[in-house]
């Protein structure tokens, strides 16, 4: 086929990067694409969460399936996830959870023995993989204090109540349970342009000026204390609440802020649960959103059935 | 209690295929794709990747139900191209661009982790 091509090359700006935070701006591309990526990193890119679990002993106040519901939702570290296989197109096991290819085993133990109350948290699953292990929030870089770090809390055992458990982490996505997605937040906006009439504004006193700068909910706009001119601040702030645009009209002065969003340029912020590194979801979600594309291509087979009924179709016009 | 199973969302039943064709029987140059276990995420790109081909006339999606797990792209085109030749050009501009965006990504990655 011919070569012709309507691709479009977007452009991508960090502004701000964390183990567990991103901000950057996407410029250059449409809607659809921020969003099916949005889309993607909330319910499509992998992780691994603990998915069976066979409890041995609990005498604890949480029932099993309490405990086993508690257990699916804690954040293990997934760089793995990518390369693991989900366990029902794994051949090397029945998916019963047994195989290195498709699952992890965790074993928990632990009984209180005095009258203090004990806490079971995170901290006590014993992983058979030391790279997938219950997400530590006091990695040097988070602002936690060490000696605060307990993990997070599963149930709490008073003297003499015991909880023991083998539990099975198997990788999977969030359209199937939101365990498994490895998003806190992934949210984009279009960036506002914001134009002020300059002319339209001389005519206003400082106190209509002032009252402008105030509508806003969020400070996008201030006074510029030597000019007594009206500046936008921070066009980001702006939440597309439409007060400015309202303001100017009831001061009879329409059009003297006027906010357009840009259609191709887009600010994401994305949170991860800490199963990855905020830099590596996005990249993940860009992989897997390739692997749908490629998965939607038309077969062979499908394009022949074609050809055959073209063929048929210019036979049966001329006959 | 009859609700579906979870999996049925995304995993694409033996024996049916991905993606299936069927020409307008009443329009020359129209016919509609069946994409099974797919959504929004691929619908909307691949219609809005069809806006910018100026051959194609029309190009749509839609989601029959909420419980049937697939979409239908429909797409008609000028008698230059076909809507076979438009979705392979859609999807294929839109893998590029993304190739595109990752190296664009890594690289800003890669400036960023210098800087800081």
């Amino acid at each position: 086929m011919e070569g012709r091509s309507y691709q479009r090359f977007p452009t991508v700006k960090i502004r701000e990067l964390k183990n567990d935070y991103a901000k950057f701006e996407l410029r250059d591309t449409d809607a659809s694409i921020a969003n099916a990526l949005r889309r993607v990193m909330i319910a499509e890119v992998p992780t691994i969460a603990i998915d069976l679990v066979e409890i041995e002993v609990n005498s604890s106040v949480l029932n099993d399936e309490f405990i086993a519901h508690r257990l699916g939702l804690i954040p293990l570290t997934s760089e793995r996830a990518m390369s693991m296989r989900f366990s029902r197109d794994c051949d090397a096991c029945d998916g019963d959870g047994q195989c290195e290819y498709c699952s992890v085993e965790f074993h928990l133990r632990a009984k209180c023995l005095n009258d203090q109350t004990l806490d079971v948290t995170s901290r006590e699953l014993i992983s058979s993989d030391p790279s997938v292990v219950p997400v530590d929030f006091a990695s040097p870089s988070s602002e936690y204090d060490n000696a605060e770090n307990r993990g997070i809390m599963i149930v709490k055992l008073r003297r003499g109540q015991e909880l023991r458990l083998r539990a099975i982490a198997r990788k999977g996505i969030g359209k199937d349970h939101a365990k498994w997605s490895p998003a806190a937040t992934v949210t984009f906006m279009y960036e506002p342009e914001i134009y002020i009439n300059e002319d339209m504004m001389e005519k206003l006193t400082l106190e209509q000026r002032m009252s402008v700068v105030e509508s806003s909910p969020t400070k996008v706009f201030d006074i510029d204390a030597k000019t007594g001119r009206v500046v936008v601040v921070d066009p980001e702030a702006y939440t597309y609440d439409d007060e400015v645009i309202k303001k100017c009209e009831s001061l009879n002065a329409p059009g003297l802020v006027e906010v357009h969003p840009k259609e191709d340029s887009f600010i994401f912020t994305v949170e991860s649960t800490g199963a990855i590194k905020a830099s590596q979801l996005v990249l993940n979600a860009i992989d897997i959103l390739k692997q749908k594309l490629d998965a939607v291509r038309l077969s062979e087979d499908t394009v022949e059935a074609d050809e055959q009924f073209l063929e048929l179709d210019a036979h049966m016009r001329g006959g | 209690m009859n609700a579906p199973d979870r999996y049925e969302r995304f995993v694409v039943p033996e024996g049916v295929k991905k993606v299936s064709y069927e020409r307008d029987t009443k329009i020359i140059n129209a016919a509609s794709f069946t994409v099974e276990r797919e959504d929004h995420t691929i619908g909307n790109i691949l219609r809005m990747q069809l806006h910018r081909d100026p051959d194609v006339l029309f190009a749509g999606y839609k989601l029959p139900h909420p419980l049937q797990y697939k979409i239908i792209v429909r797409i008609h085109t000028t008698s230059q191209s076909s809507p076979m030749q438009a979705y392979n050009q859609a999807v294929n501009d839109l893998d590029k661009e993304l190739d595109h965006l990752k190296s664009a990504f890594e690289a800003e990655l890669a400036k960023h982790s210098r800087e800081y």
